[in-house]
């Protein structure tokens, strides 16, 4: 559940971005956590839910997040398939091995604040 | 009321709402300490290996009988995480090579941070400042230390053969995020169902560019190629 050290690491760095920009309350948060990321989103939501009531900043802070797909390479033709999820095997050559590219992100894309 | 967010104000008021790109990787933090890490480790001519697996996979005992094989030849430093106690690093100080142990309290992973504070006071041991390699073995957990680059070269990932053939599909951040496959304990094969060759191309399906070794720590089965693997790795660093 490494799900809560992220969220605690994200609630530290909207106090930075809120003390910076002189705001005192965050009305929405804008996240990309990708399907190769380790990170599962309901954990995640979960412990923002949790967490993000205890600081009056974040209290009705809205957590949005999306989860773009990998791309996947087939190791045999080098055709590219964007997934959530690893194929099964190459709709060109029939091979199963597959390299992933990208989505492993967790970003914080955006933050709304007043 | 106000029909954008139901506050008491006037309808005509604007709220000072303001919207900030940030577009920052939330581990930023961590990968910046990773980076500085790997520089440190560079700086002393050594190579790091993370070490990542369930409990009790047989991690400590891997660096115990690495440590008697390799004896004067590599030297080993070894930086332990675990949740509690320092038991694991009394095993390794035992076999004579410096050695610091990181309890976590309770996080189930190490992080960049942690790492570096455990190079600053493995360089206090004696020899801590002259490796070749240095082993971090991270808190047993096949799941959340994937996620945090510790400044880490190699990253290495053991499954014992008691805990069965299909850790690969059921945790495939740890497969593919490491360039080693270990499969532990295999003098235990003849009382397991462990088919090693089905477990080996599962893990090359998440992640082809898997090296994949099975031995035995017990028997000394399979333990040539892995002494082979971390003499290579000695060779090939910059």
């Amino acid at each position: 559940m490494h799900e809560m050290s992220l969220v605690q690491g994200l609630l530290a760095q909207l106090n930075e971005l809120a003390r910076e920009h002189g705001k005192e309350k965050v009305i929405s948060v804008s996240m990309e956590i990708g399907p190769l990321s380790g990170v599962v989103i309901d954990s995640f939501q979960f412990g923002f839910d949790i967490l993000a009531k205890d600081d009056a900043l974040t209290r009705e802070a809205k957590l949005i997040i999306e989860s773009p797909p990998a791309i996947y390479r087939c190791f045999g033709c080098g055709r590219e398939v964007e997934a959530l999820q690893r194929p099964e095997r190459c709709s060109e050559c029939s091979e199963t091995l597959f390299s992933p590219q990208g989505g492993d992100g967790l970003i914080l894309r955006q933050v709304e604040m007043e | 009321m106000c029909d954008a967010c139901g506050c008491d104000l006037k309808p005509e008021h604007t709220h000072d709402s303001k919207v900030v790109e940030v577009h920052q990787s939330l581990l930023a933090a961590n990968t910046a300490m990773a980076v500085k890490n790997r520089e440190h480790i560079e700086k002393m001519g050594a190579v790091a290996i993370n070490m990542i697996s369930s409990p009790g996979s047989g991690k400590t005992t891997l660096l115990e009988k690495t440590i008697e094989a390799i004896g004067d030849t590599i030297r080993i430093g070894v930086i332990e995480g675990d949740i509690e106690t320092d038991r694991d690093a009394e095993r390794i100080r035992a076999k004579g090579v410096p050695v610091v142990q990181l309890t976590t309290g309770g996080a189930c992973h190490l992080d960049a941070a942690q790492v570096h504070k455990g190079m600053h006071l493995l360089e206090k041991e004696e020899g801590g400042a002259e490796l070749d390699i240095l082993f971090i073995e991270n808190v047993g957990n096949l799941v959340c230390p994937a996620t945090f680059d510790l400044g880490e070269h190699h990253r290495l990932v053991l499954v014992s053969v008691p805990e069965g053939p299909d850790k690969p599909a059921k945790y495939p951040k740890a497969f593919h995020s490491s360039q080693v496959f270990i499969i532990s304990k295999t003098d235990l094969l003849p009382y397991f169902d462990f088919p090693v060759e089905e477990a080996k191309a599962e893990a090359l399906q998440l992640n082809p560019n898997l090296q994949v070794m099975a031995l035995s720590a017990t028997s000394g089965e399979g333990f040539d190629q892995w002494l082979d693997y971390l003499r290579g790795v000695c060779r090939n660093r910059q």
